[in-house]
């Protein structure tokens, strides 16, 4: 038990260790270096999770075709990214002739720096938030959309009219399914009365959220895949009609972000799918907090690779109709029938 | 039930997914060709009676070859040529050949890098070592 709890809190005893090298363990600069070194942490998440995401899914791809995927470089092609990252560094920058080029070359680095934002505010196991902030739920959203404006912004500037379509499609979509995914987590704020990642994850410590609330996690999953742009909602960059969309014209290490930007953006909302619903770092066996929590989110990972490589694109009217005549009036009535809830309970415990 | 079909969907790449792979690898592992796959064509020599069947059958005039008159005034071989950038591979030489000394052969690996190479002098590739025909 004593091993296990150590294992559990190896990083808090590191950063305690980093910290006791400071005269005064809570002085500014130990915080600041606490704080540089959380953010490369979350830097290495981002990259690491972009590497092994776009070879797991390359992999499913395979597998779900009855072929192997990347089996050439290094053992059952495990290396493939990395040669895949390093041609993208080597390839040639190219801005269009009439492209916005502030605009144009921002884009990427919005895109890419989101998921470092959101990714920031999820407790990795107990205590171990890069950053605790009390508004946790109402922050990532609020991050998150931002990645709307980021890809109109790359769809306008490419001055390309197929990245043009794609970044209104981007809008378009983007906004619509953010009311459901934000109205599906409001159930889980409404009985944890916190937006508090680390709080709503030690309210699951007995029953995680998935239980209470099911409806609300497959709203929040359905909205999720179409916030990330993912198959069956890869509207923004449907390669068959609008070529990739708003990435039509990136090259090499500008398009290379785009692409971290969205595996990461995918950790992201499977972070916050493992906090909110499944139980964060918290679980039945005796395995260290931190396991508990990546083995969530890549069985989240999973399953959205899972749904891509199954289900055909759905149409762009259809896309709206499920937005605004199905998964609103449900997410609504989600929140209806959790107040319900609360109050029969209230009035049966005499809270 | 209203998305039971996206269920039985996700059903079914699962289970490809488990499932095994149908890829061949094929450098490392030599595939398993169909019985009915004509690729090549193979000469026996010492079979062949020089009767010209097989060039006049051919469709594309692939085929040369020349002979010579024993001192039993029998026919011998004396040079087999096939041009096979024009062959078919359909077997009708094979087809015509009465003594079934040519036969059409499932060897694969044909590419080659020069079109001279493509003029397949018979005799010599029966000689070759390990090779079917």
């Amino acid at each position: 038990m004593d091993a296990l709890n150590t294992i559990n809190n190896v990083f808090l005893i590191i950063a305690a260790a980093i910290r006791s090298l400071f005269a005064d363990p809570h002085s500014v600069w130990a915080n600041l270096t606490m704080d540089v070194i959380d953010f490369i942490i979350v830097v290495i998440i981002v990259v690491l999770a972009a590497l092994i995401l776009i070879l797991l899914e390359r992999k499913v791809a395979g597998w779900t075709s009855q072929r192997p995927g990347p089996n050439r470089l290094g053992p059952r092609g495990w290396f493939q990214t990395i040669a895949d990252a390093l041609k993208l560094m080597g390839k040639e920058d190219i801005t269009p002739s009439g492209a916005d080029k502030f605009i144009f070359k921002v884009a990427p680095m919005i895109i890419f720096s989101l998921p470092m934002m959101t990714l920031a505010v999820i407790p990795y196991g107990k205590g171990m938030a890069p950053i605790n902030i009390d508004l946790g739920i109402f922050y990532f959203l609020a991050i998150s959309a931002i990645s709307t404006v980021a890809f109109i912004m790359a769809g306008w500037g490419s001055n390309n009219k197929y990245s043009l379509l794609g970044g209104m499609r981007a809008v378009a979509q983007m906004i619509s399914y953010e009311i459901p995914l934000l109205f599906s987590l409001l159930g889980v704020v409404m009985i944890t009365q916190s937006f508090n990642l680390g709080v709503i994850v030690e309210a699951q410590r007995t029953v995680p959220f998935i239980l209470i609330q099911p409806l609300a996690f497959v709203i929040y999953i359905i909205a999720g895949l179409a916030e990330v742009n993912r198959a069956p909602f890869d509207l923004v960059e449907a390669d068959q009609e609008v070529v990739a969309g708003p990435f039509t014209e990136y090259t090499g290490l500008r398009w290379g972000l785009f692409f971290l930007g969205e595996y990461g953006n995918m950790t992201a909302v499977s972070a916050l799918a493992a906090t909110v619903f499944l139980g964060g770092w918290q679980g039945p066996a005796p395995i260290p907090g931190w396991v508990w929590f990546w083995m969530k989110v890549g069985i989240i990972i999973f399953f959205m690779m899972w749904a891509r490589w199954t289900f055909p694109r759905i149409r762009i009217d259809h896309l709206m109709h499920l937005a605004w005549k199905v998964l609103l009036p449900l997410s609504i009535l989600n929140i209806f029938l959790t107040g319900l809830g609360i109050y029969i309970y209230r009035l049966v415990m005499g809270g | 039930m209203f998305g039971k079909g996206l269920l039985t969907g996700l059903g079914v790449t699962f289970k490809r997914m488990v499932g095994p792979n149908i890829t061949e690898f094929y450098p490392e592992q030599k595939p398993k060709l169909p019985t009915r796959v004509r690729s090549s064509m193979g000469l026996q020599r010492d079979k062949c009676i020089s009767c010209n069947m097989c060039a006049m059958a051919c469709p594309n005039g692939v085929i040369k070859l020349t002979s010579e008159k024993d001192e039993n005034n029998k026919k011998v071989l004396k040079s087999y040529h096939m041009d096979v950038g024009r062959c078919l591979f359909c077997g009708m030489c094979a087809e015509a050949c009465p003594t079934k000394a040519l036969t059409v052969t499932q060897e694969y690996e044909n590419a080659v890098y020069e079109p001279e190479d493509m003029d397949w002098d018979m005799i010599k590739r029966a000689e070759r070592k390990g090779k079917v025909g």
